[in-house]
């Protein structure tokens, strides 16, 4: 219950993390999608690319910084809410975490170049530092996640009476979950960033801004998230065989799986209920699970049985959270195919735009990021609720882990008050940012407003962009 | 020397560069709140340009002490944390408010509410967090700080408030050493270069004079590290006094570049003085560095990592610093 140092301190955690996690995203996103833009503004000296670029370093420059302090929060709160966790594995996870600090070094220096370096540096030199900061975000989310990863998978480390005699130095990093945990929160960051940009421009274009720079922003956000779609599919799913395989109480959490069987089914949705062990208004797929995992439907899944009642992760919450964030996957997946089905047909047809910009497909693209959003914080939901009650899997509870300090609600309300306070006021900010193309270019274009322009002089714009391109590529 | 002094060394110098980056970025802050009269817009808009560029990565030091200390020194990572646990609260809401503050102001085009009402937030939260941290510092000394000492344990004694003033009072000397170079670098803002000269002075004279309420106090509340600090620091101490003094010289004769090293190599003089007298404690009395140190092939891959890490960190922090010390006016 809230209230007592153990939730508070979960709750705590969870609000922290979720926090930065859904502003660090686009710290890690941006970077590359403005590789792209600034770098097609570099070969065309098109307008619209610098506009674009423009706005978006701003948006980089607000979120990194709300990135950065509250990521600062976390690193502190380790040792805050979670006292006995880090003296006893602080030093296990000292590779990754140092690590990570430098890549966020890296990052901050170059965001300092590159923001405030636009009179200073030449325009190529000011496209290169966003390279730095491109791979040191990415870097450090991949070294962050290893360290996730261990605690879910803890390998390498020999343990007396409770005190680590002994830890390999690399095994965070090396762990069976490091690679398939970390890439997919990569591609994560990336399909939220992505799928929040065009939605952006999206709801502008419904509401009738349908210049060039609108469909721009658009078509660069939704390519980022679309392509990135199927990658994840791979990605997730190896993810879920090293569930399997190392947490198989948490993978039948995510499957509401009660009992050891074999011929197990995939159950989809609905509510399970711990006490009957059934999931009501589910669709239950026959063989399914086992299907899926051992690719034959006889294959043998362990299911909640195998520990006993107060071990077991809380199966209702994980069990919705996974088929929220695979429903929300595969929903942006199955647009990604429609689209590139759709793009080849235009291209056999020689209409452009490839991507179809009607009133359907914009609201289709414009859920892109809110479905990017709510799959990444649910697939979080899934790996911190699907370990416990553990901290460190098989080795430290949350029970053992948290602070015994009273004084933990002050603690949290006074977080969430100040967080809430600090995302209301970033939001009307982003609304602000977000208020379509910026006046130079509008003049520029000849019109003040959200002047439709003509949709064939833009197509050979685009494919004059396109031919500059290939020539710059050529030389 | 041991991995575990090593590490330990590792993390004074990036104390001191935290101390001397954010430091004088959170004095700045200090200035802003103080600004008063017909100057204040201006001096308030010198310091968001000085800062634009280099906060956040000044302000990554302090993240690597954290990692660093943690990493190196879980268990006593652990008990401090605990024993801090109020100081350290604030000091984060400082550090939050400071850098969301900062960008709101910088980049809300008013979206959020007004520039003055962020520019309010970030001065307070500015002069609050060095406050704090200097609290935590000196709360490692008394001995009085343990896993259950309470939350208001490391605000008990005189010293450790003391010490917190003391910080504030050296970042605002710094802050207003590096802007009277600032200043004068640029001819809009040229005409400010006396006025941060005067605020330079005072806060080198208080500084002082906090420093002297200070020593007493040291000897008063934290005897343990008093004693070692009559044995091991007294060249340290002279090395402050000598910079300190040679500071307000330089400052009054105007040469502001020289200034900014000996009020530097103050600041880590005292820093250094600190230092020496708690070693080999992290906290006294409850957490020694061997003691708590990690398993020494965790320490080696840090250290090899730190190595390899800070190859390529300097060069391009000194790029950045290069970058912006000079007038927009350079630029290619």
């Amino acid at each position: 219950m809230l209230g007592s140092t153990l939730t508070d301190a979960r709750v705590q955690t969870g609000f922290s993390l979720a926090f930065h996690i859904v502003f660090a995203v686009f710290g890690v996103g941006l970077p590359w999608l403005l590789i792209v833009t600034e770098g097609r503004w570099l070969r065309t000296g098109d307008a619209v690319w610098l506009a674009l670029t423009r706005k978006w370093s701003r948006v980089m420059a607000v979120l990194f910084a709300i990135g950065a302090v509250s990521g600062t929060v976390l690193s502190f709160e380790f040792g805050l809410l979670w006292p006995a966790f880090m003296a006893r594995y602080g030093g296990v996870l000292g590779l990754p975490f140092t690590l990570e600090a430098f890549a966020f070094f890296a990052e901050a220096i170059f965001v300092g170049l590159y923001l405030y370096g636009w009179k200073r540096l030449s325009p190529r030199a000011h496209w290169l530092t966003l390279w730095p900061i491109a791979i040191s975000g990415t870097l450090s989310t991949l070294f962050i996640v290893t360290a996730n990863s261990w605690m879910n998978v803890p390998t390498g480390v020999k343990e007396v009476g409770g005190k680590v005699v002994s830890a390999e130095p690399l095994a965070p990093l090396t762990g069976p979950g490091a690679l398939p945990e970390s890439l997919h929160m990569l591609l994560a960051a990336i399909m939220c960033t992505g799928g929040v940009v065009a939605a952006v421009y999206a709801v502008g274009m419904l509401r009738g801004r349908r210049d060039a720079y609108h469909r721009r922003g658009f078509g660069v956000g939704l390519v980022a998230v679309l392509a990135a779609a199927p990658v994840q599919l791979v990605v997730g799913d190896l993810a879920a065989r090293v569930v399997e395989k190392y947490q198989p109480a948490k993978l039948a959490a995510m499957e509401a799986l009660p009992h050891t069987r074999d011929h197990a089914p995939l159950t989809l949705g609905g509510i399970y209920d711990p006490d009957t062990g059934k999931t009501r208004f589910g669709l239950e797929i026959p063989d399914g699970l086992s299907l899926l995992t051992g690719f034959r439907t006889d294959k043998t899944i362990r299911g909640l049985d195998i520990l006993p009642a107060k071990e077991q992760p809380a199966t209702p919450v994980v069990h919705l959270a996974f088929d929220t964030m695979v429903g929300a996957g595969m929903a942006i997946l199955g647009l990604a195919a429609l689209l590139a089905v759709v793009a080849v047909w235009r291209r056999r047809k020689g209409v452009r735009p490839l991507i179809p910009l009607s009133r359907p497909w914009l609201v289709a693209g414009a859920l892109t990021g809110p479905a990017a959003m709510a799959a990444m914080l649910a697939g979080w939901e899934v790996t911190e609720a699907g370990r416990q009650p553990w901290i460190v899997y098989g080795r430290m509870t949350v029970r053992e882990a948290a602070t015994t300090s009273g004084g933990i609600g002050w603690s949290l309300a006074a977080t969430v008050l100040v967080y809430l306070g600090l995302a209301a006021a970033l939001v009307l900010i982003l609304r602000r940012l977000a208020t379509g193309a910026p006046p130079s270019l509008a003049a520029e274009a000849g019109g003040p407003g959200p002047e439709p322009q003509d949709p064939d002089e833009d197509a050979r714009a685009a494919q004059d962009s396109e031919t500059a391109e290939l020539e710059g590529a050529a030389r | 020397m041991t991995a575990v002094n090593l590490l330990l060394a590792v993390i004074i110098c990036a104390l001191a560069a935290y101390a001397l980056l954010a430091g004088a970025d959170f004095g700045a802050g200090v200035w802003d709140l103080l600004a008063r009269g017909r100057h204040a817009d201006r001096e308030r808009r010198l310091i968001a340009h000085a800062l634009g560029p280099v906060w956040e990565a000044n302000h990554v030091w302090l993240i690597f002490v954290i990692v660093a200390t943690f990493s190196g020194f879980p268990s006593a990572f652990g008990l401090i944390a605990r024993g801090l646990e109020l100081p350290l609260a604030f000091a984060l809401a400082g550090i939050v408010l400071r850098g969301a503050a900062y960008v709101y102001r910088a980049y809300g085009e008013g979206a959020a509410g007004p520039e003055s009402l962020w520019s309010r937030v970030f001065a307070v939260a500015s002069s609050v967090t060095p406050f704090m941290l200097g609290v935590s510092g000196a709360a490692l000394a008394t001995g009085k700080v343990t896993a259950d000492s309470g939350p208001l344990a490391p605000f008990s004694s005189a010293f450790t408030l003391v010490a917190g003033v003391f910080a504030v009072t050296v970042t605002a000397f710094l802050a207003a050493v590096y802007l009277c170079h600032d200043a004068g670098t640029d001819p809009g803002t040229e005409d400010l270069v006396p006025v941060f000269r005067r605020k330079a002075l005072a806060a080198a004279s208080v500084a002082g004079v906090v420093s002297l309420a200070l020593l007493p106090l040291l000897y008063q509340d934290a005897p343990t590290v008093a004693h070692r600090f009559t044995e091991r620091s007294i060249p340290f101490v002279v090395l402050a006094v000598v910079c300190g003094f040679g500071s307000i010289a330089v400052i009054w004769k105007r040469r502001y570049v020289l200034a900014r090293a000996t009020a530097a190599t103050a600041v880590v003089a005292v820093l250094l003085g600190w230092a020496a007298a708690q070693y080999p404690d992290l906290a006294v009395g409850t957490a020694t560095a061997r003691d708590s140190a990690a398993g020494a092939a965790n320490l080696h891959a840090l250290l090899i990592a730190m190595g390899f890490g800070m190859a390529v960190i300097l060069p391009a922090f000194f790029v950045l610093l290069k970058v912006f010390s000079g007038p927009e006016a350079d630029a290619k």
